[in-house]
């Protein structure tokens, strides 16, 4: 039986498992292990293997939520994680010291997948840093020739996660039955 | 020459610039599944001439002379009726275009054309005035010279919460009482919806967006003075303060403002008390961009700014900050479809089966905040926007929607 998931991904901190934590329907699992590295400078504890979460449909069926891992030694995984994957959603945290230049490491990274299917943007911790706007990242997306949706969004609140998938599902099909 | 059913036809292009020229090759390509394939004059066995370009009688002359036995498909928005040739109108349908193309196919495989007689005068119609530029609001590009470390957090700016709310998500159940009623359309009414603009200078909205438009360019911090309340302009932080409720709020964006009232209002520099109060107020920031399009939402009701010529495409440059926006009834949808191409506004409305109205307020607030403007390119006149497929059932999608809606 096909799995159907949406993938999260971002660098370190940026929210995923939170975000997941959002709108999961089961409690999500969370695989933490304590941060050895400059990870430990952002957070205690750093997801090494990956978070899941669950979003049951109507009918029976579910939706699996995978989060990466967001440290780089751990991207081999990414390739495996994205089979059946409808869509990404990519997590960036605007505290970090170059946001751009992990959109653009990500973008990079899952660009086979995106072509595939979409992504939608959600940048993370704009109540503690306002720069780059939102408008700024529109810049630099418009000179990689992408033009996803880009969110501000707190990952504790659901209904901006809700948002930020409903604009990945929009972008995949915008005929689907709005209400 | 004979031409076999299954191989695609060598056409030649004419009187299209390059990007309507790429736009045909792939129109022919995907939509048409790949019935022709455009190639250069010399292999052609098809010339499709776009007679409404400028010099399309010279293209046509031209081609008469070098290929007589050449079949021609002439593209207008106008009927041109001439011999041996076959008119398609614009903006071009696929099936309309098969249709004409197998037409050829046909043609080529029996009896050569009859000779194009001589055009009438007029052949393409005049260049429409071109629309004055829009003026381009110069977003200023700051890139911190960056440390390893995180950056410092300013712990004032967590304090403006309206700022980083996740704001108003509307159905259309909720639409009407959000927008409140406005007077002299009855939106049932096809013929009046379409007739259904307005004019931001009438409005507060007007006053605000030249407001902040100063403030900005003066890179100042300014206040806007009126009959209601003052209205601060933060050009740098690109925020606005405003000690008034939704419901205040709502009441005044919806007055139009007589030209008498207008010349009360002024802008000035901020005064030392009103400084001490704002500060006092910290719940009354808002971003300016957010602010506006709550405006404009209210302004419009339903209505389309004048500014935007109902029968021309709009393109959207790209997705709204919906977390922190109202979201207006399909808004997501409409985004979604803009994103891809342009469109009309009521193409728009056909397409995901909704009211205009939806599609109108969409469009004003984007309008009002700058994301949004009117097609230019011939490329994007050129060809029918795609279908949208709904589903016929409810697929995956539809369900995930569902659930993150429930």
């Amino acid at each position: 039986m096909t799995q159907y998931k949406i993938i999260f991904t971002g660098p370190v901190g940026a929210g995923k498992t939170t975000a997941i934590h959002s709108i999961s329907d089961d409690p999500p699992v969370k695989t933490d292990a304590t941060a050895s590295d400059m990870t430990k400078n952002r957070k205690s504890s750093t997801t090494v293997a990956m978070d899941y979460g669950l979003m049951n449909l109507d009918d029976g069926e579910k939706i699996h939520l995978y989060g990466t891992p967001g440290q780089e030694r751990f991207d081999f995984m990414w390739d495996i994680l994205t089979v059946g994957g409808i869509g990404l959603i990519l997590l960036l945290d605007n505290t970090r010291s170059d946001p751009f230049q992990d959109m653009k490491f990500f973008l990079d990274s899952f660009g086979d997948f995106i072509s595939d299917t979409s992504v939608a943007i959600g940048v993370t911790q704009m109540d503690i840093s306002s720069t780059p706007t939102i408008a700024d990242y529109h810049i630099q997306l418009k000179e990689m020739e992408l033009n996803p949706a880009v969110f501000s969004v707190d990952a504790r609140v659901e209904d901006d996660v809700s948002l930020l998938v409903q604009a990945l599902l929009f972008s995949l099909n915008p005929g689907l039955e709005d209400e | 020459m004979k031409t076999k059913n299954n191989k695609p036809l060598n056409v030649a292009i004419y009187g299209m610039d390059e990007r309507s020229h790429k736009m045909m090759e792939m129109f022919l390509k995907g939509p048409c599944k790949g019935i022709a394939v455009v190639v250069d004059e010399l292999g052609a066995e098809l010339d499709i001439i776009d007679a409404d370009s400028v010099n399309a009688k010279e293209i046509l002359d031209n081609r008469k002379v070098k290929t007589p036995d050449r079949p021609i498909i002439l593209l207008s928005l106008e009927e041109v009726i001439i011999d041996g040739t076959i008119y398609v109108k614009k903006p071009v349908q696929t099936d309309e275009l098969v249709e004409a193309l197998k037409k050829v196919k046909l043609m080529l495989g029996g009896d050569k054309l009859k000779k194009v007689k001589d055009l009438p005068k007029q052949l393409s119609s005049p260049e429409s005035k071109p629309e004055p530029e829009p003026k381009k609001e110069k977003r200023p590009f700051v890139v911190e010279n960056k440390q390893t470390e995180t950056k410092k957090i300013d712990s004032k700016k967590s304090k403006k919460r309206a700022k980083h709310r996740t704001t108003v998500n509307l159905t259309e159940k909720g639409f009407s009482a959000y927008i409140g009623h406005v007077d002299g359309v009855d939106f049932s009414d096809q013929e009046q919806v379409l007739l259904a603009s307005f004019s931001p200078k009438n409005f507060f909205l007007g006053y605000v967006q030249s407001a902040i438009r100063v403030a900005r360019d003066k890179g100042r911090i300014l206040q806007l003075n009126s009959s209601w309340k003052p209205l601060i302009i933060f050009p740098h932080s690109q925020e606005i303060w405003l000690d008034a409720d939704d419901k205040q709020l709502r009441a005044f964006a919806g007055l139009a403002i007589a030209n008498k009232s207008g010349q009360g209002m002024s802008l000035s520099s901020v005064e030392q008390n009103t400084s001490e109060f704002i500060n006092e107020k910290i719940e009354s920031f808002y971003d300016a961009d957010a602010f506006i399009w709550r405006l404009a939402v209210w302004t419009s009701k339903g209505r389309y700014p004048e500014a935007i010529n109902i029968d021309r495409p709009v393109y959207l440059k790209h997705w709204p900050n919906f977390t922190r926006l109202v979201v207006t009834p399909h808004a997501l949808q409409i985004t979604a479809l803009l994103i891809n191409g342009p469109r009309t506004l009521i193409n728009i409305a056909d397409s995901l089966k909704i009211k205009p109205q939806y599609v109108f307020v969409f469009i004003s607030a984007a309008y009002a905040v700058g994301i949004v403007g009117q097609a230019r390119r011939k490329a994007d006149e050129l060809i029918v926007p795609p279908e949208v497929k709904k589903p016929a059932s409810k697929g995956l999608l539809s369900k995930i929607l569902s659930r993150l809606r429930s």
